[in-house]
């Protein structure tokens, strides 16, 4: 069992992530709240005095000339205005209520000028303003020209902050990444090799860092040496072949020349189980050679055939399904799987029944029926096991190794199927052969 | 008549020389080649009649050599080969083999492959030509080289030995009538198989395969007389 994992990369990236954005709420929180506090007393304060002066002189000037005097007192920062009549005062914001505190802190004598303060938003940007009394009741309102900071301003300056922090996170990643791709290919390799697809020498290029490098000499010495071994094997094998059969040749046109048809018949038979064993030890370690690829094939008619094949032979074999039904597999493998349950089921039983049951467009159930005495239920899985033979004991009349399931087991897997074995409840065995995708 | 000449190129000595004895004793005179030089000196020197060739030669192997046998002539040639996989005996025949012999043989089985082949020979003005095609008709195609037959959707329809040769008869003969005697004298012209079965079981089997969805065989039966393929047949 696997567990999920993100991979190197992915937790590399995600440590770098985690280190910029901790840096940058940190470094943001303490910028944010430095520069924040420093700029409001800053602001407060001047607008404090400004508001004391102002104050002042409009309360030294008669009211004909307040406007005028008024007019002279807006500077760069400050609009100043007076009137008589209160103006509607909107709900004040608490964060005027702070800058207000902040005001009158610095310059106590405004707190008795009721004065008040309000953030208006003409426009995208918010401005404080508000205004005070002077000692005849009128109002002097002000309004600064620069707008406060607002949510929108810190929200920017976030985002242009992220954009470096994005942009090295990608670079990162992407270094990391080459870092990491011949580690990948390594891993690609590996696992096709443990599929057993690289019957070919699948070297992969050494290059990375040190470790990795290491790690991938390593493993192409490793299948180097196993495509070596496999490679022995089968040539052993296919030599063993071809040099046992040359030798049977000879017994067999010897055999010929025997005039007493017993001891000649006795021979005969000799040879053939000799042969049908090397045959089935070539087939189920690959010592032919052979590498068959899917084709096309009529799988209907391939089942006709075998039980037309037999009842040629004088044998009882039936075959049940539709005249035709088109799939694509190894055909030469899967006549080879069927021709030996169709052996085995007339060597243990007298009848057999070959049945095609089509499931979907694409999926087939072939099931290869005798009346023989089945297989004993703890054993049907031990069957399918290489060099197992369960009569051993009993009849000394079977031929081969034990091979035959063991082939049909290796044939189905290599079509992506499944073979069961099981009793009929009416008795007998039955061989089931599912291939689930034979149109792919 | 002269018996029929036979040159052995096989690198066993033993083999060769009791495969020689099993022929000499059936009637067929027997010439022998280890390997490619001789058999070249061999087929120089007079008249063979079929090569048993055997595929894994020390030098040129028997597969190569039957490649350069048959640009020169047209000689029947059976392939004796210690693999007794399907794959070989397909490349085998497409190779220009006339048949396809799995080592260990037996005297009765070799003897009737040879006559069979050299029979066939025989029938044919031109012996080798007719086996050189591929033919098509009513959708299907007929691999004669590979022994093949592809369905009009393309799939691989599996024919036993007697019924290909009954279909081979039929398409060198499409759009006649062939007596039944004259049919059972063409398909036991090769001995694919064993069997016995009368010419009836063996055209209505062909018959079974070659229906199509929904569409009956180009078979038909001529009561009385036997039957006809009732499609043109084109090489391809």
């Amino acid at each position: 069992m696997i567990r999920p994992s993100v991979g190197l990369l992915g937790r590399i990236v995600a440590i770098l992530l985690l280190a910029v954005t901790i840096e940058f709420a940190v470094s943001t929180y303490l910028y944010e709240r430095a520069s924040h506090v420093s700029v409001r007393d800053d602001e407060a304060r001047r607008l404090a005095e400004h508001l004391i002066v102002a104050r002042r002189v409009l309360n030294e000037r008669p009211a004909i000339e307040r406007p005028e005097v008024a007019e002279e007192l807006t500077t760069d920062r400050y609009i100043v205005g007076w009137s008589t009549q209160t103006p509607p005062r909107p709900t004040i914001a608490p964060a005027m209520d702070s800058m207000r505190r902040q005001i009158v802190d610095w310059e106590p004598s405004l707190a008795a000028t009721d004065i008040h303060l309000r953030l208006t938003s003409p426009g995208r940007t918010s401005m404080v303003s508000g205004d005070l009394r002077l000692d005849d009741g009128s109002l002097l309102s002000f309004r600064m020209r620069e707008g406060v900071r607002t949510l929108d301003l810190a929200l920017g300056r976030v985002l242009l902050a992220l954009i470096p922090a994005i942009a090295l996170m990608f670079v990162s990643g992407a270094l990391i990444g080459r870092i990491l791709h011949p580690l990948r290919t390594l891993a690609r390799a590996a696992d096709k090799l443990g599929r057993g697809q690289g019957a070919s020498a699948l070297i992969v290029p050494e290059r990375g860092p040190k470790e990795v490098r290491h790690v991938t000499r390593a493993f192409n010495r490793m299948q180097a040496r196993i495509g070596r071994l496999i490679d022995e094997q089968t040539r052993a094998l296919a030599a063993v072949g071809h040099d046992l059969r040359t030798p049977l040749a000879r017994l067999r046109l010897r055999a010929d020349s025997i005039r007493e048809a017993e001891v000649r018949d006795a021979i005969g038979n000799d040879i053939e189980e000799m042969e049908a064993m090397v045959s089935s030890l070539l087939a189920f370690l690959g010592g032919e050679g052979d590498v068959e690829q899917p084709e096309l094939t009529d799988l209907a008619i391939l089942c006709a055939n075998l039980a037309d094949d037999a009842a040629d032979h004088g044998r009882d074999v039936r075959y049940a399904g539709p005249d035709h039904f088109d799939c694509r597999l190894r055909r030469f493998g899967m006549k080879r799987a069927l021709t030996n349950l169709v052996e085995n089921a007339l060597h243990y039983g007298q009848h057999a029944v070959i049945t095609l049951d089509v499931e979907r467009s694409d999926a087939v159930r072939i099931r290869v029926e005798d009346d023989g005495p089945g297989i004993p239920e703890e054993s049907l899985e031990l069957v399918l096991e290489p060099f197992v033979r369960l009569d051993a004991a009993r009849r000394r009349d079977t031929v081969g190794f034990g091979l035959g399931l063991s082939i049909v087991a290796r044939v189905v897997a290599a079509e992506g199927g499944e073979l069961t074995l099981a009793n009929r409840p009416e008795g007998g065995l039955c061989a089931e052969i599912r291939l689930p995708h034979c149109r792919t | 008549m002269t018996p029929p000449t036979i040159l052995i190129v096989e690198d066993d000595p033993a083999l060769r020389t009791l495969t020689a004895r099993a022929l000499q004793e059936n009637g067929f005179a027997v010439k022998l080649a280890n390997a490619a030089p001789e058999m070249w000196q061999a087929l120089e020197v007079g008249q063979i009649d079929l090569i048993l060739l055997d595929i894994m030669l020390p030098g040129t192997s028997g597969i190569d050599l039957c490649r350069q046998v048959r640009q020169k002539s047209p000689v029947p040639i059976i392939f004796i080969s210690a693999k007794g996989s399907e794959v070989d005996r397909v490349v085998g025949l497409e190779l220009g083999a006339d048949d396809y012999l799995a080592k260990p043989f037996g005297t009765r089985e070799l003897v009737a492959r040879i006559r069979a082949v050299l029979r066939r020979g025989g029938l044919e003005s031109t012996p080798g030509e007719r086996e050189a095609g591929i033919l098509g008709f009513d959708g299907w195609t007929a691999n004669l080289p590979r022994r093949e037959l592809m369905s009009p959707s393309g799939a691989q329809v599996e024919l036993t030995g007697a019924e290909f040769d009954l279909l081979v008869a039929f398409l060198d003969n499409a759009q006649r009538v062939i007596a039944r005697e004259r049919l059972i004298e063409l398909s036991r012209a090769r001995i694919g198989d064993s069997s016995d079965r009368s010419i009836d079981v063996l055209v209505s089997r062909l018959r079974r395969k070659l229906s199509g969805a929904g569409g009956a065989a180009p078979i038909v039966t001529v009561r009385g007389v036997g039957y006809m393929l009732n499609v043109p047949v084109e090489r391809r």
